[in-house]
């Protein structure tokens, strides 16, 4: 190419600073730069919120840690001490047993009060609106409450029975090893099954009736209509309501520390107790870390359990 | 066109530019913080209303007198320690609190108050009972100041007591259980009202178990010695179990929380119970006429002698404070005999300064006579055991109940809940050896 003053251009050869520059502003390089600037945000938070306290929990399990002091590294040590303590082997058993039972009488309630509030009753707002009212109240009150009905000298429970002569001695329901866990649960569904209730009832609200009217004409039953109609159709809010609660059961604190403190003896103690007991009463934070390090299979096993119970329903759907 | 240059330079420009924005950073921020009042962050202990209400008026105009910012807050025993757990890993504590003196100590997060301790010990004529050696550390060394010393009485249903033909307080366990067995009207009133549970409550239980003649540790309180004192466990629990086999325990008391004992004697549901004198305190405001049925006597003695634990109410600076000055001077005016003399009025608290002795207060009830019975014969919590971290993890662990738990809930026999007992006392001070 010859130029105004007759020079020949020589073509500027690659790999000159310019050159590079607009190389390395690619444009699929400038997206890749987008992306990250954007997601930034929610990494940081991510990070920050989530795997940093988690990471941090894991540490703290194999320190000394204590309030307000400098963690040290003691390897195995925390670990080696709680599995050997006396309420760590109950605080597993119960914990399972309280999750699993929770879970299923919650579901199992929640899943006949939203059926009994999708006909076409009288009042039917008005209750489906009431039945949240246990689910809205504070836990504290709620527990307490619970408790003063059970209480053998003072409670309502044993009012009422002993004046209709259904019984002639009071019976502590949280104060015997037999009645102690039953008891607990009973009141924990009270409190949480209204979440199961008004979430089958607002996926129960989405089923197209033409199915039941056409399964109707088929001849099939009620039991037939729920079975292949309203519960495959409930299906992935069945899973997201039970992986959910599952979790949430598992970690539950209030029910235990407000009703019966673990008690009696370590019928009730679950592993949220000891966590509590091991880091906020005698301040070691390692030890509590430790517990709920040595737990996090267990809650990992349920949520697998009921993700893989609802994956194979899927795959089989 | 022309430029008209003005009368400043670039330069001076940006030198007046900088000296005026210092001025405006100065008047902004710098200035009101020099002018400012010291701000003091209290936390104060919550339990008895007009007690609670008492410490935080004196607070108040404390507050006000000295020109001092005073941001108080009212937080109960139970939840003291969750709060002050996350305000020091928080980086966020208060300057001055009203709970955990020893185990803050412990953890090493209390300033030295030595000082205070000594001006006031030369100040009131010296400390009573039990108070110093809650205080003074093996080096001698002061980090909490005690306001004052509380303790388990026992309160007795004197009416029904006399019905049974009782007279005369209770000398010994045995003597609880005879007249408990006799005054109690099932269902209506049970003999003894006391928790058998996982709630510091039950820790009374280890009382009565060293009146039995039983200790924990040894001297040093660094190894647990309970094995060796198998025969003094085995004969508290034969009274345990004669108790429990009595039915004077009411139902449900193996899950009973610390308000329990206190709401069954307040409802006129217990013959006895053994708490610290709130229940009067509160009789007195909402069931008056339970209180004249009610006498309080000193703890009974076990075989071996009697035990009667003194728990203490202290003060505590920590060490993060900006104004370690202020806080000790607020430490000493609480002190003040006038101050004290109206708050212990009104308080559930025994006499912590021998100054104190002379207040009008500890001759108007019985019960009040019997906080200074309590101050002057009551022992360290503990006792004969070393009261130290190891001892107080094993308290909060309510071991001893445990161990009575095993019997009567889980059915277990002695030699294998005693074993556990043991294993969980050896993990227990292994750790602080």
């Amino acid at each position: 190419m010859i130029t105004k003053d007759h020079s020949i251009a020589v073509p500027r050869p690659l790999g000159t600073a310019v050159e590079r520059k607009r190389a390395f502003w690619s444009r699929h390089r400038r997206e890749v730069l987008g992306g990250i600037v954007l997601l930034s945000p929610a990494l940081l938070i991510l990070t920050g919120l989530v795997i940093y306290p988690f990471v941090y929990a894991i540490w703290l399990s194999f320190s000394d840690k204590m309030v307000g002091t400098v963690a040290h590294f003691v390897g195995l040590k925390n670990f080696r001490y709680v599995i050997t303590w006396p309420q760590f082997t109950a605080a597993l058993y119960n914990t399972g047993v309280f999750t699993v039972v929770a879970v299923m009488c919650k579901f199992v309630l929640g899943m006949a009060v939203a059926l009994v509030l999708n006909q076409q009753i009288r009042g039917r707002n008005f209750f489906r609106a009431f039945l949240l009212l246990p689910w809205v109240m504070p836990a504290f009150v709620v527990y307490l409450v619970w408790r003063w009905m059970y209480d053998p000298l003072q409670g309502l429970l044993n009012y009422a029975m002993l004046d209709l002569g259904l019984i002639q001695q009071p019976i502590a329901f949280l104060s015997t090893k037999e009645t102690a866990m039953p008891s607990v649960i009973i009141a924990h569904v009270w409190r949480s099954f209204p979440f199961y209730a008004i979430s089958f009832l607002a996926g129960m609200q989405t089923i197209p009736l033409e199915l039941y009217e056409a399964a109707q004409v088929d001849g099939s039953s009620r039991w037939q209509q729920f079975r292949y109609i309203t519960l495959p159709s409930l299906y992935h809010i069945i899973g997201v309501v039970v992986l959910l609660t599952t979790i949430w059961t598992a970690n539950a604190f209030e029910p235990i520390y407000l009703l019966t403190g673990g008690g009696p003896s370590d019928a009730t103690t679950v592993y949220t107790m000891l966590v509590y007991v091991m880091g906020m009463v005698n301040l070691r934070l390692g030890e509590a870390a430790a517990v709920s390090v040595l737990f996090l299979p267990l809650l990992i096993g349920l949520v697998l359990v009921v993700t893989g119970l609802l994956q194979r329903r899927n795959d089989n759907a | 066109m022309v430029h008209q240059p003005s009368g400043m330079t670039r330069r001076q420009f940006i030198a007046t530019a900088a000296l005026t924005s210092g001025a405006a950073a100065f008047g902004a921020f710098v200035a009101p913080a020099l002018g400012q009042q010291p701000k003091l962050v209290y936390w104060a202990y919550q339990f008895l209303r007009s007690s609670d209400e008492a410490r935080v008026n004196f607070a108040q105009e404390w507050a006000a007198k000295n020109k001092v910012e005073m941001q108080i807050t009212l937080v109960p025993w139970k939840e003291f320690m969750t709060k002050i757990t996350a305000a020091i890993q928080a980086q966020a504590t208060p300057d001055i609190v009203e709970s955990g003196g020893v185990e803050l100590r412990a953890l090493g997060q209390l300033l030295d108050v030595t000082d205070v301790y000594e001006k006031l010990e030369k100040e009131h004529g010296g400390w009573l009972g039990s108070s110093s050696l809650y205080m003074r550390e093996p080096d001698g060394h002061v980090h909490h100041i005690l306001y004052g010393l509380a303790g388990a009485v026992v309160i007795a249903r004197k009416d029904l007591l006399a019905q049974a033909g009782f007279q005369k307080p209770p000398e010994t366990w045995e003597e609880v259980l005879t007249q408990a067995k006799k005054a109690q009207q099932i269902p209506r009133v049970y003999g003894i009202g006391q928790p058998v549970s996982n709630q510091t409550d039950s820790n009374i239980w280890e009382i009565v178990m060293r009146g039995y003649g039983a200790r924990l540790a040894d001297e040093q309180g660094k190894k647990v010695v309970l094995g060796d004192y198998k025969r003094e466990v085995w004969a508290f629990l034969d009274y345990f179990m004669e108790v429990w086999n009595a039915g004077v325990l009411p139902p449900g008391v193996t899950t009973w929380d610390n308000t329990m004992n206190n709401s069954t004697y307040q409802s006129g549901k217990a013959v006895f119970v053994w708490n610290a004198i709130t229940i009067s305190l509160w009789l007195q405001e909402n069931n008056p006429d339970l209180l004249p049925k009610t006498a309080h006597y000193a703890f009974p003695a076990g075989p071996k002698g009697r035990v009667w634990d003194v728990g203490y109410a202290s003060r505590s600076i920590l060490k993060y404070t900006k104004y370690p000055d202020i806080c000790k001077q607020f430490l000493l005016d609480s002190m003040d005999v006038k101050k004290m003399d109206q708050e212990l009025s009104v308080s559930q608290w025994a006499p912590v300064l021998k100054s104190y002795l002379p207040f009008e207060v500890w001759n108007r009830t019985d019960y009040m006579k019997g906080l200074i019975e309590l101050a002057t014969k009551g022992n360290p919590e503990g006792y004969p055991d070393v009261f130290n971290d190891a001892w107080r993890e094993q308290n909060t662990h309510t071991t001893i109940s445990r161990l009575l738990q095993r019997l009567v809930v889980d059915k277990w026999d002695r030699d294998k809940a005693f074993a556990e007992t043991l294993e969980v006392l050896n993990k227990i001070y292994g750790k602080y050896a």
